[in-house]
């Protein structure tokens, strides 16, 4: 065989599901003393499949308590079966997870699980993206007066915002804490989590509906500290600049902004 | 062309179990070997303790995903990021293996044996001289452990490694415990091989523990070096005279103080070997 047709034949080996190679692998090859090829080939075979399920247990430590062992293994082999990794780093072989779960199971049951697999992944985003510079309150206190209505805000890079409408959290909160595993519930109101990361630490936080507004007003439709205001002015009149400032402050003593340069 | 070799003395393989201890604790260890895929991310811990431990240790990169022999394209994407990488850490070179760890289609992320044919030999050659082009500066390869092997073999694997470092120029890194662990495997005689490379080109040495399973034995990295592959290692010094060496261990991580023991064990057998060539030069 060339070498092409020999590496090809054992890919489809490793990547099938059972350990059987081919006749033509199994004759391009030779055992030891005591080792023979079919044993040989296994530990191969065995190991791409181990490495591979051991990088998503530890990427999504929670689903797989919520599944358990073998209700685990069985959807993320076939998670790999359909998705095999695409990237050299096994870092990203979970990107895919939550597209083929809501592909491959009915509605009511992908749901809550893709859920729970994007919050998970989002911890792993936000654990090694871009630092970007975070917006500081030294620095804003030096902001001059006259630039404060102007001030618009961009989430940094490690920032992800999900929006559940399931315990999720609170079950990715059991696992961390070894306490007892929540039944899935569906929340009576959906909810807005942020995932960051701020001096190398991974933080995340629920928000209520009127600090998403705000923040969404502010880092998605490119609000200015102004427009921020008058938007709270709607409903709190004229405690609208203070709770805009206190939520301000609270965003850059998370760590989750920078400021938006339009040039 | 042979290496001219700054040994760098005892090193340990860097594992992010134990960056935080060794910032706190400057472990005697002269240098450290990264694993040059866990630090190919944009940002956070791994980098931060990368920069750190790098102001203080020697470093080297060893990669694990460059499927020298792999029935694809290079990853010139990788080269790219591989060497914005030594750029940040500026390490003493840059490692692989020699293996195939990506298919036609798919990333297999094992290590996996090539058949020592003429046909590969080339194949790899003109890949290595493509690598080294790229990353301006020789490529080092390792030896792998394996558990079949092509019976189209036409060359011994480390006849395949002196051909193919006389061919494209690339350096050595001989993993003692590969040896030993092919050697058990393969029925070939340990030292056959390690005699038969080319000793002028060897950069770098490892060693580590495998799981021996009677009839077989697995490279796991997950026990001490055992007594046959201390021998092998001795022996190996005797011969070449000071290498670089550095222990690996990837799981079942012991304390730091008991890897850094095992080094100084390294270090000691490393020191007496030397001494025994000395002598009979």
């Amino acid at each position: 065989m060339r070498l092409n047709d020999w590496q090809l034949a054992f890919e489809r080996y490793l990547l099938g599901e059972n350990a059987v190679a081919s006749d033509a692998l199994g004759a391009s090859l030779i055992g030891g003393p005591s080792l023979d090829v079919e044993t040989g080939l296994a530990i191969y075979h065995n190991a791409y499949r181990a490495r591979l399920q051991e990088t998503l247990r530890s990427d999504f430590p929670t689903v797989w308590n919520w599944l358990g062992d073998e209700e685990f293994d069985v959807l993320t082999a076939a998670y790999l079966r359909e998705c095999p990794s695409s990237h050299y780093s096994l870092r990203w072989l979970g990107a895919g997870f939550e597209a083929f779960v809501l592909r491959h199971l009915v509605p009511e049951q992908s749901a809550p699980l893709a859920e729970l697999i994007r919050l998970e992944w989002a911890f792993t985003l936000a654990f090694d993206a871009v630092p970007g510079e975070p917006l500081t309150l030294t620095a804003m206190a030096s902001l001059p007066a006259e630039a404060w209505p102007a001030l618009q805000l961009e989430l940094l890079p490690s920032v992800q915002w999900l929006s559940g409408r399931f315990n999720s959290l609170a079950m990715w909160r059991a696992v961390k804490a070894e306490a007892e595993f929540p039944d899935s519930l569906e929340l009576e109101q959906p909810q807005v989590c942020l995932i960051w990361r701020a001096d190398l630490v991974c933080h995340y936080r629920s928000l209520e509906p009127a600090e998403v507004h705000a923040l969404d007003g502010m880092v998605n439709a490119g609000w200015s500290f102004a427009e921020l205001c008058a938007e709270l002015a709607v409903t709190l009149k004229e405690g609208a600049p203070l709770q805009a400032v206190s939520w301000l402050k609270q965003w850059v003593n998370d760590g989750l902004v920078c400021q938006r340069h339009t040039f | 062309m042979s290496v001219s070799r700054p040994c760098l003395g005892y090193g340990l393989g860097l594992r992010s179990h134990y960056h935080q201890e060794i910032l706190e604790q400057s472990p005697a260890v002269d240098w450290f070997e990264i694993v040059s895929e866990n630090y190919l991310v944009q940002g956070g811990k791994a980098l931060y303790y990368l920069d750190a431990i790098a102001e203080r240790y020697p470093l080297v990169m060893h990669g694990v995903s460059l499927s020298i022999g792999g029935p694809h394209e290079l990853d010139m994407q990788y080269l790219k990021q591989l060497k914005q990488l030594a750029g940040r850490v500026n390490p003493a070179w840059i490692s692989d293996h020699l293996c195939w760890s990506r298919g036609n289609a798919h990333q297999l992320h094992d290590l996996l044996p090539l058949p020592y044919t003429e046909e590969s030999l080339y194949y790899v050659a003109a890949r290595v001289r493509q690598v080294q082009d790229v990353l301006q500066q020789p490529l080092v390869l390792e030896n792998v452990s394996s558990y079949v092997r092509a019976a189209s073999d036409e060359f011994s694997e480390w006849e395949f490694l002196e051909a193919l470092s006389r061919l494209s120029d690339c350096e050595l890194l001989l993993d003692v415990n590969n040896v030993y662990v092919s050697g058990r495997n393969h029925g070939f005689d340990p030292w056959t091989f390690i005699h038969g490379l080319p000793a002028g080109k060897i950069r770098q040495l490892h060693l580590a523990g495998h799981a021996d399973y009677g009839d077989y034995v697995i490279d796991t990295h997950d026990h001490p070096v055992c007594d046959p592959v201390w021998e092998l290692y001795q022996r190996t010094l005797e011969y070449l005279g000071p290498v670089a060496t550095l222990l690996e261990r990837d799981d079942h991580f012991p304390p730091l103080n008991e890897l850094v023991d095992e080094l100084d064990k390294a270090r000691e057998l490393g020191a007496s070997a030397l001494t025994r060539r000395s002598l009979c030069a």
